[in-house]
């Protein structure tokens, strides 16, 4: 009887033996398989993405053309004095965004992230902008506070920066607005 | 490869460093990127480059598409990018970092020769945690190449007592025991199997050791020596089956069969889905055959033959249910698919019939990143899908501006062709002229206002009605008034000639300025009537061109989500077709034993006949 296990034991330990060296040959093809797969989806990611590229760009020139285009930008500087929930938007008094920020957001604006909230297509000339920000001031308080701005809208595309900063003196955020042309 | 794990995103994201934004499209990138949205982030860096965007931000834009290229998976173009951008004038330590993250990705992704060629490519040290990694992933491609020395000496000088130095001790054990030297593994698997572990990863790695170290010295010969770190093993925990089975080995080995039974018997009762655990059912009646329990032995083979015939039978089910084609999208189902790349990895199987026998496939490196790539496509998918309707759309846009534009361009010309600036121009010239002479020559009445003018006019009239002529001191004294009233009007329109010509002056600038101003956006008009179309046709051209790439590159995913899919089908239908083998080897194995037993039990009732 111990004999005859013994024997089937040995079958056995064979059996896996040259399963297992078959399955070495397997592993070898599966692993090249999946290479030659894992080549093509990369090459489709490179070719999507520059379809997004273009894409992209073709939706902004179409949507927001140069001579018209104005983007609105929220950034932070330290942000030890201001925890940003929302900022609402008005152009010439039209209410024109209310973006509410995520944790993950509003993190990313800490790091130094820059948030295009809004695009809009606006005349040459004058224009006022009205940003209200509404968060958690010093001492955890909720805040709320506005800043304006007229500025002119000329010939090209035309980049307006909300930047929140620390006024460490005052120990107060601050609302800065910068322009680019 | 065991190994702790350390966030890519944020070496990746410590790569590109803290930068002051001087550029809106720049911070606008890092937004995506700290969220680790990278797919969008690519995009917008990849267009703001086209576009020329990045004035203060150009080098650093380029690293840090190297490092979301990275973040996002996409080694291949990572490495183009860095290959490119080190080789100039990056910072050492900076590109060795790059180096090592491309080395554990490439590695990840099964691609060993290029992992290693990137570690090489590392001149100078590492800050200490990466150090400690790219030793491990240099010792690790050893091993997987089957250079056990090598990756004893890498990692022979190991100091530390963290949890890198466990692991490498382990590593060590592994590769020491895989070359056949086993009492140079035992030390180092013995000290590791006594650690005090402060966490469940240690802990694990624990069990790990005492396993490791029990069957190398069983398949050693030493089943007295291999008996106790298997015993160290924890009775509760994914190695501790294959321990049990260990213990009963070690006791069998030295005919101690009925202490076999002890670990064996408590086998019986777990997932029969586990090797360890079929095993032990032909364990069982091996013992007890050897214990002259043949009945009970031959009851037991019998029990594990329709067990195995049952389990064999559910894994047919589920490979039917594979090859259905729906698993895979079930996997997918609860995920939003809002973020793409490295990091992502199914961390549950859904529930299902295949969820029990795939379970450990989720640890599997090939799987994972099959099923990400998987992932990965079906975003692209559905980016495509979103493009497709929106293409549509800006088609129709641009039609529809086309039309507009058509329709109004008359009505435009009309009102164009009805506004005389030549004339406006000629004008305002002849006007200066004008201007001119009146100040040149002092011409003070020329500014006078119509009624002072007109007031001018009846005084010059009355100064010259006849009737005035007379010598009479009636019109003597008519005469005087009128001269005294010329007089004064003559006074008063010389006193305020500067004024007035200064007033007259600036009201012509203005008007100059403001003909200049029309005369520029006439231009402008005329620019973008001469434009616009041409504009819009260039729009219209790149819809035209971009649709059929949309439905080429969906095509081509679609496709490639059907190869993807059958691969993933393939290593799940493949793992559980070797557990169907394994069952049915185990199965011959009992029949073969069963056999044997009758054939004990005949020539035992021959003899007593």
């Amino acid at each position: 009887m111990t004999k005859t296990f013994i024997r089937v034991v040995a079958m056995v330990t064979l059996a896996i033996g040259v399963a297992a060296v078959a399955q070495d040959a397997d592993e070898a093809e599966s692993r090249q398989e999946f290479r030659n797969l894992d080549r093509a989806v990369q090459t489709l990611k490179k070719d999507v993405l520059d379809l997004n590229r273009d894409l992209f760009m073709l939706e902004e020139e179409l949507l927001f053309p140069a001579n018209s285009q104005v983007a609105f930008f929220i950034s932070m500087d330290v942000g030890a004095y201001f925890e940003l929930d929302s900022v609402n938007i008005k152009i010439d008094g039209k209410e024109v965004a209310n973006y509410l920020y995520t944790v993950r957001e509003a993190d990313a604006l800490i790091r130094g992230g820059v948030h295009r909230v809004h695009m809009a297509n606006l005349k040459t000339g004058e224009h006022e902008l009205i940003a209200i920000f509404t968060g958690k001031g010093p001492h955890v308080r909720d805040y709320r506070r506005g800043a304006t701005l007229s500025f002119t809208k000329g010939i090209g595309a035309k980049y307006v920066e909300l930047e929140i900063t620390d006024r460490v003196k005052k120990q107060q955020p601050e609302f800065v607005i910068k322009e680019w042309e | 490869m065991l190994s702790g794990t350390t966030s890519l995103t944020q070496a990746a994201q410590e790569n590109i460093g803290p930068v002051s934004i001087e550029d809106p499209h720049y911070g606008e990138v890092l937004f995506y990127f700290y969220q680790e949205d990278f797919f969008p982030a690519i995009v917008r860096l990849l267009a703001a480059q086209d576009q020329a965007q990045f004035d203060d931000h150009a080098e650093e834009a380029e690293l840090l598409l190297g490092g979301l290229f990275l973040s996002y998976g996409h080694h291949l173009r990572a490495a183009e990018i860095f290959e490119r951008l080190l080789a100039d004038n990056v910072a050492p330590n900076i590109r060795d970092r790059t180096w090592f993250f491309l080395a554990k990705i490439w590695y990840q992704r099964g691609y060993h020769d290029r992992a290693q060629e990137a570690l090489s490519s590392i001149e100078n040290e590492l800050p200490v945690n990466l150090q400690r990694e790219a030793l491990m992933l240099r010792a690790q491609i050893a091993i997987d190449a089957g250079e056990y020395d090598r990756a004893i000496s890498l990692l022979q000088d190991w100091q530390g007592d963290t949890e890198w130095a466990s692991y490498a001790k382990f590593n060590i054990g592994v590769a020491l025991v895989r070359s056949g030297r086993v009492d140079e593994a035992r030390t180092l698997l013995d000290d590791l199997g006594h650690l005090n572990p402060f966490n469940e990863e240690l802990t694990s790695l624990r069990d790990r050791a005492n396993l490791a170290l029990g069957f190398a010295l069983l398949q050693d010969g030493q089943p007295y020596a291999a008996k106790a770190p298997l015993q160290r093993v924890r009775l509760e925990g994914p190695f501790s089956n294959k321990a049990l089975l260990g213990v009963g080995w070690a006791d069998a080995e030295t005919k101690n069969f009925q202490r076999a039974l002890v670990p064996w018997m408590e086998l019986r009762g777990r997932d029969l889905l586990d090797s360890a655990v079929q095993e032990s059912m032909l364990a069982i009646p091996y013992a007890m055959a050897k214990l002259d329990s043949i009945s009970q032995a031959a009851d037991h083979y019998l029990d594990a033959i329709e067990a195995f015939y049952e389990e064999s039978a559910r894994i047919d089910r589920t490979i039917g249910h594979i090859n259905s084609g729906a698993m895979f999208d079930d996997f997918l189902l609860d995920d939003p698919l809002d973020g793409m790349g490295w990091y992502w990895r199914l961390e549950e199987l859904p529930q299902g019939p295949a969820a029990r026998y795939l379970f450990h496939l989720l640890a599997s490196h090939e799987f994972q990143e099959g099923l990400k790539n998987y992932r990965d496509l079906n975003h692209l998918k559905r980016n495509l899908t979103g493009w497709q309707e929106n293409i549509a759309v800006y088609a129709n846009m641009i039609e529809t501006r086309l039309e507009a534009y058509a329709s109004r361009l008359p009505y435009v010309e009309d009102a164009l062709a009805s506004a005389d600036l030549d004339g406006m121009v000629s004008r305002k010239l002849e006007f200066d002229a004008t201007l001119g002479n009146i100040e040149e020559t002092h011409d003070w009445l020329a500014l006078a206002t119509q009624p002072e003018f007109d007031m001018w006019e009846d005084i010059s009239d009355l100064e010259n009605t006849p009737a005035l002529q007379a010598s009479l001191p009636e019109a003597e004294e008519a005469r005087d008034k009128i001269r005294l009233l010329k007089g004064v009007l003559q006074w008063q329109l010389e006193r305020d000639f500067k004024d007035r010509l200064w007033r007259v002056k600036r009201d012509v600038r203005q008007a100059g300025e403001a003909l200049v101003a029309t005369q520029r956006s006439r231009r402008k008009i005329d620019e973008t009537m001469r434009t616009e179309p041409q504009r819009l046709a260039e729009l219209s051209d790149r819809v035209d061109g971009l649709t059929p790439r949309i439905e080429a590159l969906q095509a081509q995913v679609a496709g490639a989500l059907l190869e993807q899919h059958a691969f993933l089908q393939s290593i799940a239908v493949d793992e559980l077709q070797a557990q169907k083998q394994r069952l049915e080897t185990y199965t011959v194995q009992a029949r073969f034993a069963l056999a044997a037993i009758y054939d004990v039990s005949a020539s035992f009732g021959d003899a007593s006949q």
